[in-house]
């Protein structure tokens, strides 16, 4: 029936000129042709499309027959397979680019995992063939492939390990592979034109040049959004391995490859990724600087150049460390603002790789009067403080002790008092002051004195440190971290330091610091004993009178509620509290036998 | 004994805040035996004196500079103290980072292998492009822009960077500044104003590494 359809719709046209087929025509052809190869009549169908007296009617209608066609390509078991192929290829070489384009663009558009792949593998062969037969017309069309290709890509979950890479179950490397193919030969033709822009300027500086260069362009800014949209979506994503991890991995030569391109449109690495601090003073266009190059898609970009070294045989080793480092700050800030722990690592790599190279105490204090090295900090206190994943916290502390151990003796006073007043973490603080413990040491060394960390100076820091944050009503086991290392920096100073030498200014200093710190801390250890042994006095009474009374607090995680305390637990902490008021005790009192010693002397 | 300086400032004006710090300075600087100024740690560049000193202390060093009359001159063996300061590098006062302005000589050496116009040098601040090819002292070369082949010279593009800004290393900073539009030259720059202790490993620069760079200056704008 279908194919009866088909015949006779085909001879009436083969009488026509093709500017006189009806929308009738179209419509019948189409049906029918359709119905044909899902029915499985494809030789036949075949055979007409071959005809050469059907060659005008092919060329205006044929592309209508893409649906069916590539359902059956996709699923491969047909045996049509090779007749549809016959047809297909066919189909691509007679009908005219513009249809054959949106036929392919429309069947690539898939949702299930498998297909979204098996079709990007299928179409985009065919997609690079259509596009360049348009010519010098495709720039935007090709702008529209890449973007509904991008599209695709996201849709498949990226692998997370060496095995999964390997394995590539869903085929997302393989697609990586196929779409670097597909965007050779037109990188290759931006790269051309780019040079032939570059003879013509360097013969005529005429405007005629000037003219060509903007229409040239777009194959390059198609290219360059295409990488830009890789960089920010997939690749920052992406956790690349090293060679040695795995020698052989498909998502690593993506990533190089798209480096690549991004030079073959005549951008430059170094460029892009001090962008930051090279481009920001001219105001005009700036808007669009910020669509052109996503700030993502650079942080993205420095962190394969920085960390994985992909293009390094490219990218000039000239730059000063600092100001490497300056410019990475600016994507350190940026990786680290955000909560997904992918990008909290690249943030965390790239700051680590950036450091790295700049020799130990030489960055000076003006640096941190620049926003960025004043929000990286407050954004790793949140990495160590609040991330879930403990590696990554780990990792936090230890890119915070190489980012001190970089700033000068000046950089580090500032940076522990700024870093005092906006953490608000017990633990950090608790850490803070163990460095200026380590510094305060450092400057006691014979032949290391600096002004910073002894003396006048240093008085305003201790200030900062000695003191109970809400006095003897501050909840000591909450703020416990800090209070333990003000008071070894505390003894430390003691022993330390001699009274009559007296370089930290501690000893002149003692009297506040009863006041401010430990006379505080006396009274609250108290207060806090008193109570923590009238709750396990009762909580033994309690138990003892085995009276389970319901409780008035609840605790549920999600949805569920968890179980209340027993009373064995209940007791383990309250002794653990009582025991940490002995732990803070004994170092009061060792304290004041020393400075009872010393002052009688 | 030379004439004994005067006080140029009352109680009330030095302790008025029009009264910079760097003022006070200078005149203790210029009035104070050197042991006074050791003393009260204001040896050194007055501007990084000015960082690390309260107004206070240069109020008090002011007063005890009268009272104890140790002025510049005053004591004999402070000239020969002094030559022998400048003579023994070493014996700068370590806390003060001043001194450590004072570097010496320029760490890098530079040969004209073809000399530029002489006419166009860079200013601090100005765009520069150049090819580059840098090696290691064995000959190794790390790095270059220059392509392979002529052909490929069209598609690459010189580098270009702000000079002097600390963008680069200190030895290219330096030493492009030396240099006129068209010259080619070879730098050598000691590890200090080049990657210093930490190298570069990722480029294959090793620690304490010499660096040597073949530099042509094609464009100052």
């Amino acid at each position: 029936m279908a194919l009866e359809q088909l015949s006779d719709v085909v001879q009436r046209c083969q009488a026509l000129p093709d500017d006189r087929y009806t929308s009738e025509d179209h419509d019948v052809f189409t049906i029918s042709g359709r119905t044909c190869i899902e029915e499985g009549n494809c030789a036949q169908v075949l055979s007409i499309v071959l005809d050469e007296k059907n060659q005008d009617i092919v060329r205006c209608m044929g592309w209508n027959l893409l649906p069916p066609l590539i359902q059956v390509l996709l699923k491969k078991d047909s045996q049509k397979l090779s007749q549809c192929l016959a047809i297909f290829n066919h189909l691509l070489q007679t009908c005219r680019p513009k249809e054959l384009l949106i036929g392919l663009l429309e069947q690539l558009e898939q949702d299930d995992l498998v297909a979204i792949a098996e079709s990007l593998h299928l179409l985009l062969n065919p997609l690079q063939r259509v596009l360049l037969c348009l010519g010098s017309r495709k720039a935007s069309s090709l702008g529209m492939t890449l973007c509904s290709v991008l599209d695709q890509l996201a849709k498949l979950p990226l692998p997370h390990t060496k095995e999964q890479e390997e394995d590539d179950v869903f085929l997302l490397c393989r697609c990586c592979s196929d779409i670097t193919h597909f965007v050779k030969p037109f990188v290759q033709e931006a790269r051309q034109n780019l040079q032939n822009r570059e003879e013509n300027n360097q013969r005529t500086d005429s405007v005629g040049g000037e003219l060509g260069r903007d229409k040239e362009d777009e194959l390059g800014t198609e290219l360059l959004k295409f990488c830009m949209k890789t960089l920010s979506h997939t690749l920052l994503e992406a956790q690349l391995k090293d060679p040695d991890t795995l020698p052989e991995s498909p998502l690593r030569d993506f990533a190089t490859d798209i480096l690549n391109s991004l030079s073959a449109v005549g951008e430059s690495l170094p460029s892009l990724v001090f962008q930051p601090l090279l481009r920001r003073k001219q105001v005009t266009g700036f808007l669009e600087e910020e669509v052109r190059y996503p700030k993502e898609s650079l942080a993205c970009l420095a962190h394969l150049l920085f960390v994985h070294h992909l293009a390094a045989d490219t990218f000039p080793s000239v730059f000063s460390p600092v100001f490497a480092l300056r410019c990475n700050m600016e994507h350190v800030c940026l990786l680290l603002s955000r909560t997904e722990e992918s990008r909290i690592q690249k943030g965390l790599e790239l700051y680590e790789k950036s450091l790295v190279r700049v020799e130990d105490g030489s960055l000076p204090a003006d640096l941190l009067e620049i926003r960025s090295f004043l929000t990286v900090p407050q954004n790793l206190v949140k990495v160590m403080t609040l991330c879930p994943r403990h590696d990554l916290r780990t990792r936090g502390l230890k890119v915070l002790q190489l980012s001190i151990d970089k700033l000068n003796t000046e950089a580090k006073y500032s940076f522990f008092q700024y870093m005092l007043k906006t953490s608000s973490h017990s633990g950090v603080e608790g850490y803070v002051i163990k460095n200026i413990k380590n510094q305060i040491d450092a400057a006691l060394q014979p032949g290391n004195s600096n002004s910073w960390f002894e003396g006048v100076q240093l008085l305003p820091l201790l200030r900062k440190v000695l003191v109970l944050p809400n006095g003897p009503e501050t909840d000591l086991l909450q703020y416990l971290d800090r209070i333990m290392e003000s008071l070894n920096l505390l003894r430390y100073l003691i022993i330390r330091d001699k009274v009559t030498e007296n370089q930290t200014g501690i000893w002149t200093e003692l009297y506040k610091i009863e006041d401010t710190f430990l006379k505080p801390l006396r009274v609250g250890v108290n207060m806090s004993r008193a109570h923590y042994e009238r709750e396990l006095h009762d909580t033994l009474v309690t138990k003892r009178g085995k009276v389970k009374e319901e409780s008035m607090l609840s605790v549920s995680v999600g949805k569920e509620k968890l179980p209340n305390m027993t009373s064995e637990s209940q007791i383990q902490a309250l002794h653990s509290a009582l025991h940490t008021f002995d732990m803070i005790e004994s170092v009061l009192v060792r304290i004041e036998e020393l400075t009872e010693v010393k002052e009688n002397l | 004994m030379a004439d004994e300086p005067t006080r140029e400032w009352s109680e009330e004006q030095l302790k008025n805040d029009d009264l910079p710090k760097k003022d006070v300075i200078k005149f203790i600087q210029d009035n104070a035996a050197h042991s006074f100024l050791n003393e009260h740690k204001l040896l050194g560049n007055i501007k990084n004196v000015a960082k690390t000193a309260k107004k206070e202390q240069l109020i008090v060093a002011y007063n005890q500079l009268f009272e104890s009359k140790r002025f510049k001159g005053t004591e004999p063996v402070e000239d020969v103290t002094e030559q022998v300061r400048s003579v023994k590098l070493e014996d700068k006062p370590k806390d003060l980072p001043a001194e450590v302005i004072d570097e010496g000589p320029p760490k890098f050496t530079k040969s004209v292998l073809k000399k530029g116009d002489k006419t166009n040098f860079p200013k601090k601040g100005e765009n520069v492009s150049c090819w580059y090819t840098g090696s290691l002292v064995d000959g190794t070369v790390f790095d270059t822009n220059i392509p392979t082949t002529a052909r490929k010279k069209k598609q690459t593009k010189p580098l270009s960077f702000k000079v002097g800004l600390g963008r680069v290393i200190r030895g290219w900073d330096e030493g492009i500044l030396t240099m006129s539009k068209g010259e080619t030259s070879r730098l050598e720059i000691e590890p200090e104003w080049a990657y210093g202790r930490k190298g570069l490993p990722d480029s294959k620069i090793p620690p304490n590494a010499k660096l040597i760079f073949e530099i042509e200056l094609v464009a100052v704008d």
